[in-house]
Order: structure tokens, then C-alpha cells, then sequence
């Protein structure tokens, strides 16, 4: 039987986790009030469209989308106080007027014969980039320090895997013609030039800059 | 042999007495209902859809005018929903009226199994015949009446797919499906 | 999109049919009270009533139906409002609140799919009427919420407990675990409205009483001239226990009962004025 008073590493082999992260408190207070914002406008989107769109499988799996946007836009509400934000409202906000066009206009589409364009907007733009965004985050956060926002970025990004799941196969059987894959693909153009120049849900630097080879560099001690 | 429809005239509901009558006469040569007169009383001012068959010499049927109403359209006539309740009436009717068949007891004693497991008999060959139904509608039916059982289903296909039957195998089937309920309900006459 | 749509904006597929309420109205039918009828008042929906399964059926399409305009209203309260302190706004945690009721709704849906199928019943057998989504559309969000989380998700409660006691003695263990369930989330949802409801009004109490105002319309109206009551031949029977769960009080329950059998009386003296002019219109 083990010696329970012989002296443990408080970090046991298999635990890599490190102190360093890329995320300041004030930093990761920010990109969590511009996620809050972002899941706000996304559920509210999603609830007013169930009442517009006809095909009933479709309005029944966007009420239930509509919960998880929520549910993760209460996880960062919750979240902001702990990040020494007292007053959750101050930093509930887009990243810049553009992200603002953009959400507006993945939002925008009302009509009933607008379903294709409503899908492709949350499924085919903005989850696949809050996906990306999320994960980004994930991965260059304190796995320390910022254990709680992990948690929650895991939480939401099992959501958003399986909604772009969801959604990618709602928006497939809707695409009968090739004139329903040009609208498609012509909506998804549009939206993503303004999710481009808005440069992502935090704005520049939404997944941090894939040229800037200083921080490889700087990984391996060099 | 005539068949009567009253009112000849509707002014509740937009029903046509000619139609009512052509959907009855050919419901009458498809379950060789022959050498007797029928008679459709609709009470045009109630829109629940309740019906019996009320003598079977003359075939009497009377009916609420829900009972042949569009389900979509108020006070609109449905040709299926006529075909439906005339359908089952008049081959109740016709099975009253066979020798072969036996002899059930009046309507009003009948206890709601029986009238269940007739219906059933009566829709499936209807089914044959070229009038459709929706088969788990009826096997609701049939569950709700004799529970919700294996033995209850199995009981149903032999109803639902059976010809030549008599009323004493039908009331035997069901009085065999209902025992094997463990229901609560305290059943009494229709 | 536009905010506060009205009922005719609902997107349905070419199976549903919506049924004009003036129609209803209007139907001369009305005239005739069905104790005139040959066969008697309906009753209480049981078993053991002769046309106890396609009443079942068609009330299981109408659950369904209602269920859709449920979603939708707990959908357009997540978007008609802000958030915000002012009369026209609603807090951030009620607009939660109503996502959750998104959710619970859009299951309420796939559930009464199911049960239709179980049942024998297609998708837009019945016509649909789209009243219950009327409640949905008010612009103040404190009408809103009392309209729809205590008198449309109150008479859901009422409704659920008819058809699970249905299932219970037709010993249909389908319906009655699936009514079950539902009627657990009506009665979080009337909770819901009824806990929203105090808070948002603990420092008016002109609008707490302009919302149970509301309300009572709201709840004779789905009392559908006595299909819901007390009385032992309402079809759909108050479930007093349920609503106590739910935040009601005697006096509440009371209220309803009250305004059910005003309803039904309603009905009956429209019914005779109809008669009356049909005797001196010679019809």
C-alpha cells in the first residue's frame, strides 16, 4: 500500500499544464464581453426566426440552437464579474461597427422564403468563425490561471460543433437547384467580406496573425 | 331501392345532398348492401360529428354535420370523412342484414369493445375495397378500447385483415384482447 | 428582421391550414346549444366516451399546434425586446428565461409529432387557429409574459394533465409518460411568468394590475365558451393541483373557474340570441 505522507510532484507526470498564457484579465474580460454580445444577438436572431420559418423541422432545431446561444452568452455574463468587470452591461459589446454590419446582416434575413439565407448566415459563417475563435482562445489561454473561461469555451465549442453539424445538414437538404447553391453561395460572399473587414468577433487578431513568426521563434527559446 | 338524404336542401353547412347521395350509392353496391332503402339524416345544426346507425330496415343513418366536415375548412363537406362514417354504416348495415354474419346486439348495448373490434372488421375491408384509412388511427382506437398490449395488436391484424367473419369471432376476438388488459377503465355500453 | 410580427406572419408549410376565428364565430351552427343535440353535451373527455380517440386525436393536433405558437411567442420575446430598465425593455435573465422556454417548447413540438403519429393523426389533419399566438404578440413585455406564461401556459397545464389522466385510464403508457413530462415544464413556465411578473412589477402596481387585467381576457378567452372548467362535463378540466405548483393561489383558481363558467354562459346567450333571430328570420 502507497505511503500517504511520501512527498507528490504538484504537477504529477501526465499534468502539462503551464502558467503562460496569451490572454491578460483585462484582455480576456474584453473578448468575453464581445462573445456575450455576439451569443446575444445570435439567440435572439434565432428565436425571432422560428416564428418565420415554414419548414417545420427546421423552425423546431432553431429553437432548440436558440437555448445554447443563451446558455453561453449567460457562461461569459457569469464569467465578466470574476474578470474584475463588476457591471457586465459596460463590456457587453461588438468588437467594432463592422462586426456590428456584419451580425446585422447574418441577422437581417425576415421573409419566409428566406430560410437558405438565415442558415447560411449562422451555419456557414458566423458558427464556423466563433468555432475558430473559440478554439484559438482555448488554445492560448493560462491553462492555469484561466481554467474557468476554458471550461466554458469547451462547454460552448461542443455546442457549436454539433449546431454546425445540425445546421450544415438542414442547409444541404435545402439546396435542391443550382440556382439555391448560387444564393447560398452568394449570401455566404457577402457575409464573409463584412466578417473579413470587421476582422472577427474581437476584431484584428480574432485568431491572433498566423504571419507573425516572432512567436515561433519566440516558443523555442530563440 | 332509393336513397334519402335530409335535409334535401343545407343552409348551415355547404354540403350537397346529390353528392352525399352518390358517395351512399356506391358505398351500397361496393359492400352488397342491395334491395333496401337508406336513409342519411344530417343534423346540419350541431357541428359535432357524432353517428349511428339507427335500423337497418330501412338502413337509417343519422349524423352530426361534423361528422362529414372538412377538418380544415369550417363548415365545408369532406368526401373522405363522408365515405368514412357512411362507409363503416353501411357495411355494419350489410353485416346486420347477412344470415352469415349472426346477430349483434342493438347499437346502444353494444359495449364500446365490441363496437371497437366491428369497426375494425368493417374499415380494414372497406380499406379493400378501395375507400383508405390511416391503419394506426384505427389501431389507436383499438388500443384505447381493449389496451395496450401484444395481444391487443395481433388481435387487430386478424380484425383489420380478416374477411368472412362472423359477429360471434368478432366479439370473441376482442372479449380475447380485452383480457389481456390490465387497464382501468370501467367500460360500459356506447 | 422586423420586430412584433402579428399571427398572419407565422411561416407554416402547405400542410397547415389556418382557421379564420370570424369564421368560427359565424358559424350558425353555434345557435344550436349541444344539449339540444340528439346525442347530448360531449362531456368530460375519458376513455370511455364513445368518440373518446378521435377527440383525443384531434385535441393532441390542437396541443401540437399550440405548442408551435408557444415556441414562436417564447422566440419573438427573445427579439421583439431589449434589454434594458425601461417599460418597453425586459432584463437580460428573462430573456434566458425565454430561450430556456425555446427549448422546452421546440421539444414540446417534436414530442407531440410523435404522439400525433402514435396516435394516427398527420401533421395539419385539423385546421389551426392561430389565437394563442395573439397572446404572444403584445408590445408591452409584461402583457406578453402574463399573457403567455400564466393564461396560454396555463391552460397547456390545464390541457396536459386532461390527456395525461386520459392516458392514465386507457392505460396508454405513451401518452400518459409524454404528458407527464410536458406538464413538468408548464408548470416551470407558469412559475416562470408568475415569478417575472412580481419582480417587474414590485414597484407599479398600476401595470401588475393592467397585467392580470390582461390576463383574465386572456383566460376567458381560452376557456373556449367552457371547454376548459370545473364543471364535471368541461372536456378540459382546471388542474387546481398543478397551478398551485405553478405559483397560482386559491383566489386565482377561483378567478379562472369563475371566468370559464362566464364563458360558457356567454356562449349559451349568444347561442340563444342566434336562435331568436333565426325563428324571426324564418331560417
Amino acid at each position: 500500500m502507497a505511503d500517504s505522507k511520501k512527498p507528490r510532484a504538484a504537477f504529477a507526470p501526465w499534468d502539462r499544464r503551464e502558467l503562460p498564457g496569451t490572454f491578460s484579465v483585462e484582455e480576456t474580460a474584453d473578448r468575453v464581453g464581445q462573445y456575450k454580445w455576439t451569443e446575444m444577438k445570435l439567440f435572439e436572431a434565432l428565436g425571432g426566426w422560428v416564428a418565420t420559418v415554414p419548414e417545420l423541422d427546421i423552425k423546431m432545431r432553431l429553437g432548440t440552437h436558440c437555448y445554447h446561444h443563451a446558455w453561453h452568452a449567460e457562461l461569459w455574463h457569469k464569467r465578466l464579474p470574476e474578470l474584475r468587470e463588476m457591471n457586465p452591461e459596460r463590456l457587453t459589446l461588438p468588437a467594432n461597427d463592422e462586426f456590428v454590419a456584419f451580425m446585422d446582416a447574418v441577422t437581417e434575413p425576415g421573409e419566409h422564403d428566406q430560410t437558405i439565407e438565415k442558415l447560411v448566415g449562422v451555419y456557414r459563417v458566423l458558427i464556423p468563425h466563433k468555432i475558430a475563435a473559440y478554439t484559438y482562445h482555448l488554445n492560448n489561454t493560462s491553462t492555469i490561471t484561466d481554467a474557468p473561461t476554458i471550461r466554458s469555451l469547451k462547454f460552448a465549442i461542443a455546442d457549436e460543433v454539433e449546431d454546425f453539424t445540425d445546421g450544415t445538414l438542414m442547409l444541404t437538404s435545402l439546396i435542391e437547384t443550382p440556382e439555391e447553391v448560387e444564393r447560398a453561395n452568394a449570401h455566404q460572399l457577402k457575409l464573409e467580406k463584412l466578417l473579413v473587414a470587421s476582422g472577427g468577433i474581437c476584431g484584428p487578431g480574432t485568431i491572433g496573425d498566423a504571419y507573425d513568426t516572432s512567436v515561433h521563434v519566440a516558443a523555442n527559446g530563440n | 331501392m332509393t336513397t334519402t338524404v335530409t335535409p334535401s336542401t343545407f343552409t348551415m353547412v355547404e354540403y350537397d345532398a346529390g353528392v352525399i347521395t352518390g358517395i351512399a350509392d356506391e358505398l351500397a353496391d361496393k359492400v352488397g348492401l342491395t334491395g333496401v332503402d337508406i336513409e342519411i339524416e344530417i343534423d346540419e345544426t350541431v357541428p359535432l360529428g357524432r353517428n349511428r346507425l339507427e335500423s337497418v330496415d330501412p338502413v337509417h343513418i343519422w349524423v352530426e354535420s361534423g361528422a362529414f366536415e372538412d377538418a380544415k375548412k369550417f363548415r365545408q363537406f369532406s368526401e373522405v370523412n363522408a365515405a368514412d362514417v357512411l362507409g363503416r354504416h353501411l357495411m355494419r348495415a350489410a353485416d346486420r342484414r347477412s344470415d352469415a354474419f349472426g346477430n349483434p346486439a342493438d347499437d346502444g348495448d353494444l359495449s364500446l369493445e365490441h363496437r371497437a373490434a366491428w369497426d375494425i372488421y368493417t374499415v380494414g375491408r372497406l380499406t379493400r375495397l378501395g375507400y383508405p384509412a390511416n391503419r394506426q388511427r384505427w389501431l389507436y382506437d383499438f388500443r384505447n378500447r381493449h389496451g395496450f398490449t401484444d395481444v391487443t395488436d395481433r388481435i387487430f391484424d386478424e380484425l383489420w385483415n380478416g374477411t368472412d367473419l362472423t359477429w360471434d369471432r368478432v366479439s370473441a376476438l376482442s372479449d380475447e384482447a380485452a383480457a389481456s388488459n390490465s387497464g382501468k377503465l370501467n367500460r360500459k355500453p356506447a | 428582421m422586423k420586430k412584433l410580427i402579428s399571427p398572419e406572419e407565422l411561416g407554416r408549410d402547405d400542410r397547415f391550414e389556418r382557421a379564420d376565428m370570424m369564421d368560427r364565430i359565424a358559424d350558425p351552427r353555434n345557435a344550436t346549444p349541444p344539449e339540444d343535440s340528439k346525442r347530448g353535451r360531449p362531456g368530460r373527455l375519458t376513455p370511455d366516451r364513445a368518440d373518446a380517440s378521435d377527440s383525443a386525436r384531434a385535441l393532441m393536433h390542437g396541443i401540437f399546434v399550440g405548442e408551435i405558437q408557444a415556441l414562436e411567442g417564447a422566440g419573438r420575446t427573445c427579439y421583439d425586446f431589449e434589454v434594458g430598465k425601461g417599460d418597453d425593455d425586459v432584463p437580460f435573465e428573462l430573456k434566458l428565461d425565454m430561450a430556456r422556454q425555446c427549448w422546452d417548447e421546440a421539444r414540446h413540438c417534436e414530442i407531440s409529432v410523435k404522439l400525433s403519429d402514435w396516435m394516427g393523426t398527420g401533421i395539419g389533419e385539423f385546421s389551426e387557429n392561430a389565437f394563442l399566438f395573439q397572446a404572444a404578440c403584445n408590445p408591452d413585455p409584461v402583457l406578453r409574459l402574463t399573457g403567455v406564461n400564466r393564461a396560454l401556459e396555463g391552460l397547456a397545464i390545464d390541457v396536459f394533465n386532461t390527456m395525461r389522466e386520459f392516458g392514465d385510464l386507457a392505460g396508454d403508457p405513451v401518452l400518459e409518460f409524454c404528458e407527464d413530462w410536458m406538464l413538468a415544464d408548464e408548470v416551470t413556465h407558469v412559475k416562470m411568468g408568475s415569478d417575472w411578473l412580481r419582480k417587474l412589477t414590485v414597484n407599479d402596481k398600476e401595470r401588475q394590475k393592467k397585467a392580470l387585467e390582461f390576463q383574465k381576457v386572456v383566460d376567458k378567452l381560452f376557456s373556449f365558451g367552457g371547454l376548459r372548467g370545473e364543471e364535471d362535463d368541461n372536456p378540459i378540466q382546471l388542474a387546481r393541483r398543478f397551478r398551485e405548483l405553478a405559483g397560482f393561489d386559491d383566489e386565482e383558481m377561483e378567478e379562472i373557474a369563475e371566468l370559464s363558467r362566464e364563458a360558457r354562459a356567454e356562449v349559451e346567450e349568444r347561442g340563444r340570441l342566434a336562435r331568436e333571430a333565426n325563428v324571426q328570420s324564418g331560417v
